[in-house]
């Protein structure tokens, strides 16, 4: 008998800012939406464990979204996209999470993210937070500057330096399985979009002065950082949750920037307590 | 604790090591470059040609020249090579982001074979810890 996995992955189209998307996602599992998003370089098999964790998937429907220019989610058919320089805005990045759950129906659903998941994770829960029930950011602060670096898109750096990063990002106690893994999936990018991607990690997002704002009577939020990650240190990841009014912390002993893919077996640990919480379970 | 790759006896065995090592040969392919690495006060130029540790000068004289270096005091070199370091002393680029590790000189060629000088820098650790 075949051994085949329950995730199944379909193309939804969806309009962002006037420009119809087609998209990529990957989903398996009944109940609360839980939307989860991919770091910088990447794409959504990084959640290929969440999605096949029965234990999640028995209570969540999970939907692991490539972004536009990301894994199969190609560039748009309508855009001369080649003429311009790849940069993510915080203003495109929300628009289209926000359309995306709207095309896929989603009520309301948990939003999921890492580096610059979380990110935005945060950006939704300021700016939507009516919008989805809870917010869980991993590798995500109020600032996470110093990564719009010139050598992500340089032609002579190339793809070697996105391919090592994660063996420096992620944590030592990670399975180097895991880690190789990381590598390749960031190693697949365009040119351009490791740098793009950055431009709104460490330029576009920027929370600070907002945070007591968010209200999380309306949107929970919590925030989990990795001991071994050098982008948003857990004193980085405290500091932020301390000036959220309800958010919940955790630090993740062990666990390195890329934490669902790099270890999902450390991460998962982590990980339950937080989704039992929102399910009310 | 005393650094290996430091030891004027244990060159030959480090670029052994380096040499060997599977992983440096694919990611070190076309490498042609002189990689300072600095302990301290103490210095030591790794030479590679075509991806082949070809010298590991000692005490180079200022006039030495080099593509890019890697410094770091020798308390920060200590915890990088431990088999697991302590957090952001994982990699020296994290090092030098959170911690006390420079990089500097060439720093295009430096990131054009970051794979090569990871890797070599994790068999430096893996042969201080043998």
């Amino acid at each position: 008998m075949a051994n085949i996995e329950p995730i199944t992955g379909r193309y939804v189209h969806v309009e962002v800012q006037g420009t119809s998307y087609r998209v990529y996602f990957e989903e398996n599992g009944k109940g609360i939406p839980l939307v989860c998003q991919h770091t910088a370089s990447a794409e959504g098999l990084q959640w290929r464990h969440l999605l096949n964790d029965e234990e999640v998937t028995s209570r969540y429907r999970v939907i692991s979204v490539d972004l536009p220019y990301h894994g199969k989610s190609l560039p748009p058919e309508t855009v001369e996209w080649w003429k311009s320089e790849y940069k993510l805005t915080k203003s495109f990045f929300m628009d289209f999470h926000v359309a995306f759950s709207r095309a896929l129906e989603l009520d309301r659903p948990v939003f999921m993210g890492c580096s610059i998941g979380g990110d935005i994770a945060l950006d939704l829960a300021f700016a939507h937070p009516d919008s989805f029930r809870a917010v869980v950011a991993f590798g995500s602060a109020e600032l996470t500057p110093g990564f719009d670096l010139v050598w992500w898109d340089h032609p002579r750096v190339g793809p070697h330096v996105k391919f090592a990063d994660p063996f420096g990002a992620a944590s030592p106690y990670a399975p180097e399985k895991c880690q190789r893994e990381v590598g390749w999936v960031l190693g697949k990018s365009s040119p351009q979009v490791f740098r793009g991607d950055s431009y709104y990690y460490s330029v576009e997002h920027d929370l600070t002065g907002k945070l007591d704002q968010i209200d999380t009577s309306r949107v929970g939020v919590y925030i989990l950082a990795g001991e071994y990650d050098f982008a948003a240190t857990p004193e980085m990841g405290r500091e932020t949750a301390g000036k959220i009014r309800g958010a919940k912390y955790t630090e993740m002993k062990r666990m390195g920037h890329f934490c669902m893919a790099e270890d999902y077996d450390g991460f998962r640990k982590y990980l339950m307590p937080v989704l039992r919480e929102i399910a009310g379970t | 604790m005393a650094i290996r790759f430091l030891d004027p006896n244990e060159a030959a065995y480090v670029r052994e090591r380096i040499n060997n090592d599977p992983e440096f040969r694919i990611a070190g392919k076309f490498m042609s470059e002189d990689i300072l690495i600095g302990v301290g006060d103490a210095q030591r130029v790794i030479k590679v040609r075509e991806g082949v540790v070809t010298e590991i000068a000692l005490n180079p004289s200022p006039l030495d020249k080099y593509s890019f270096f890697i410094k770091a005091p020798e308390k920060g070199w200590n915890l990088f090579l431990k088999p697991i370091p302590p957090p952001f002393y994982q990699g020296f680029f994290t090092a030098a982001m959170r911690e006390d590790f420079q990089f500097g000189g060439d720093v295009e060629a430096l990131f054009a074979y970051y794979w090569a000088v990871q890797r070599m820098l994790a068999v430096i650790r893996e042969l201080q810890n043998e």
